[in-house]
């Protein structure tokens, strides 16, 4: 995995951040308490000197793991921040794609009509999944939520979508250029807070961080930042191997994400 | 690290998403993982291994075998990063090849070798945009050399007519470089191929390496140009933010702001969120002035009070046209939108390089253009400053067009 250049996607995450505070009116972001929404977080506070001046958005089905909940609290009032938690019902029927879809994603549009908000802020990465890798820094979703994969506008340079660009909302992504070794070199540089979950315990840790039931650990010795750095340099596994999401049948990343999944 | 972002061009079926997966394969780029999913779905299709399916991921994209959309892989060798952007080579689909060309510092042309495919006319458009775009150095692979039993006459062939066709354009010899390749067998690409004697050159990796390790750009401004984004919320002191696009910026200098007739003091700077003395080319900053700005900020550019920098509506521009245009036309340009109108002076054919003297706009072509705008902008030759010497061009709401302005 290449270590990238931290100043120069610093720069572009700010620079991208603010292009959404200057366009839209009512912007928000979706925080996970996982290590890249709360790295997006830290890179907020920097673009606007302190404060995250956006709401962010938890969207809760009740069953995410107690060390989350207990992160959640403790940087929410840490950082000062405007918490939403949007709560989801879980079907004790339902697994993996029917499962995220339905939850995360109908909670979250539920919200976003009440609240009226115009862009949301997504730490997804490139390097994460190849469906994620095709993405565009600002990318248009219709009313419906449905992204138009096959008909993305044209990002040419900075000019990212504006108003003018969509009927429904757009999904802002700052950190799409970051490889995971990238958030957690950011993250030793700037001491940002981390939920303990990463860590290895009794030989395995998580990498990925979903609900309890979808989630499991990866085998890792890995008890500090140094040596997440460390494992990552050399791994031969991919980063979502614990998600059950990903591992259903071919393209289910893509019929999620066209449906509004983050 | 710093990373050198480099383009594919080329026609479709020419070959450069199997390259690009052929590439991270032999350098061990991929996990085991990502390649197995790809040979899944190959046997799945009923069809040979295609490295390819480690680019193309939309269920569409394989099935069809077609690129749709843009997307980027990196690759580390020696003591240098690259990443690789691909593109679809579809001519409908050029508005996402030039969405993943604009990021490119350098490209990567591929040309099929075989006597059927060669140099088309999509070839030379690539070409033409990112001549447009900026890209300063082409690397022209032939590949499939294998198809054509590695025959050094068809690669002389393909050469010789590119290298006139990139001279006329712009492109000098020591910006070229042209290479045999066989993409889908992995020769030339990382190590030299035995079965290519009569090559003289290196890789195709060696060949990038040499270009990423090249002179620094020359004729880079050093002149104070900050692009205003806006201002940040809730503050008690109007604070502003933009980005520093060249030159330097010191607290208590003097400024002055375009289109605007005012001058300024800078009474604070914040780099990455925190005080500072100055700052420098690429670095967002907000800051704050002695006194009042009337105007929005937005689209709005601080410079040297004594920069001879100034606003003005009416340009000159090169502009190549993705869909004819007409009705409501508008630029944007540093996060404005500006209501424009076009006066075709002569298009431009972009597979010959020459001028023509139709007025008449052809999609996927190019014209000199002169534009009269709505309002007033602080505009320069892209040669100058590329950040304020290009625009995209949107006609009723649609993507139409890219531009850079001329001297």
């Amino acid at each position: 995995m290449i270590k990238q250049d931290l100043n120069e996607l610093e720069e572009r995450s700010i620079f991208i951040m603010r292009e959404a505070k200057s366009k839209f009116k009512n912007v928000a972001a979706l925080w996970s308490m996982g290590k890249d929404s709360t790295t997006m977080l830290a890179l907020a506070r920097k673009a606007f000197l302190g404060k995250v001046p956006f709401p962010v958005i938890h969207i809760d089905n009740g069953i995410d793991f107690p060390e989350t909940y207990a992160f959640r609290e403790y940087l929410a009032r840490k950082w000062n921040l405007d918490l939403i938690i949007a709560k989801s019902q879980i079907k004790p029927e339902m697994s993996g794609f029917a499962c995220c879809g339905e939850n995360k994603t109908v909670a979250l549009k539920k919200l976003m009509v009440e609240r009226g908000f115009d862009a949301l802020i997504v730490s997804i990465r490139r390097d994460e999944h190849g469906i994620r890798a095709k993405e565009r820094y600002v990318s248009p979703r219709d009313t419906d939520f449905k992204w138009d994969y096959k008909n993305q506008r044209a990002e040419m340079w900075d000019d990212y979508a504006s108003k003018n660009d969509t009927k429904g909302h757009v999904r802002v992504h700052p950190l799409l250029d970051f490889n995971e070794i990238d958030i957690w070199s950011y993250i030793k540089k700037e001491k940002v807070p981390i939920n303990p979950l990463y860590f290895s315990r009794n030989g395995y840790r998580y990498r990925s961080l979903g609900c309890t039931h979808c989630t499991s650990k990866v085998k890792s010795s890995a008890k500090s930042i140094d040596d997440i750095i460390k494992e990552l340099e050399t791994t031969e596994t991919e980063e979502r191997a614990g998600r059950d999401q990903d591992k259903e049948k071919a393209y289910v990343m893509e019929r999620l994400r066209s449906l509004g999944y983050m | 690290m710093m990373i050198n972002k480099v383009t594919l061009l080329g026609h479709k079926d020419h070959g450069k998403s199997t390259l690009l997966g052929s590439l991270l394969i032999a350098t061990g780029s991929v996990t085991e993982q990502r390649i197995n999913e790809a040979r899944k779905t190959s046997r799945q299709l009923g069809r040979q291994f295609e490295p390819g399916y480690i680019l193309d991921s939309f269920q569409e994209e394989r099935e069809n075998e077609m690129t749709i959309d843009t997307t980027r892989a990196q690759i580390k060798y020696k003591d240098a990063a690259f990443e690789f952007i691909d593109v679809p080579g579809h001519e409908e689909l050029i508005k996402n090849m030039m969405s993943g060309a604009s990021y490119a510092d350098f490209a990567l042309l591929l040309v099929s070798a075989k006597p059927e495919e060669g140099i088309k006319d999509q070839t030379k458009r690539h070409l033409f945009l990112a001549k447009m775009m900026g890209i300063k150095k082409i690397v022209v692979a032939v590949n499939k050399m294998d198809t054509v039993k590695y025959n050094e006459k068809r690669f002389k062939e393909i050469k010789t007519e590119l290298s006139e066709f990139l001279e006329k354009i712009g492109f000098g010899n020591n910006d070229l470089d042209f290479i045999p390749i066989s993409a889908y067998n992995t020769e030339n690409l990382v190590k030299k191929a035995n079965t290519i004697k009569w090559y003289a050159g290196g890789s195709l990796l060696d060949t990038l390496y040499k270009f990423a390790r090249g002179s620094p750009t020359e004729g880079e401004s050093n002149k104070m140009r900050i692009v205003l984004q806006g201002e940040l919320p809730d503050k008690k002191e109007k604070t502003l933010i933009g980005k520093v696009i060249s030159g330097t910026v010191r607290t208590g200098e003097r400024v002055k702001l375009v289109p605007g007739s005012s001058h300024y003091r800078v009474k604070a700077l914040f780099v990455k969120g925190a005080k500072a003395k100055s700052a420098k080319t690429s670095e967002n900053i907000a800051i704050t002035l002695d006194k009042k700005m009337a105007e929005d900020a937005r689209g709005r550019i601080l410079c040297s009070e004594n920069d001879n920098l100034s606003a003005t509506d009416d340009i000159d521009a090169l502009v190549f046209f993705t869909s004819a245009i007409g009705g409501n036309t508008t630029i944007r340009f540093n996060g404005i939108e500006i209501p424009a109108k076009v006066d075709i002076r002569a298009t431009v054919n972009v597979v010959t390089g020459n001028t023509e003297k139709s007025k008449k706009i052809k999609p996927l072509n190019a014209a000199n253009i002169r534009l009269s705008l709505g309002e007033s902008i602080a505009a320069e030759p892209f040669s100058k400053t590329m950040e304020l010497g290009r625009f995209v061009l949107y006609s009723n709401r649609e993507f139409a067009g890219i531009g850079i302005i001329k001297e």
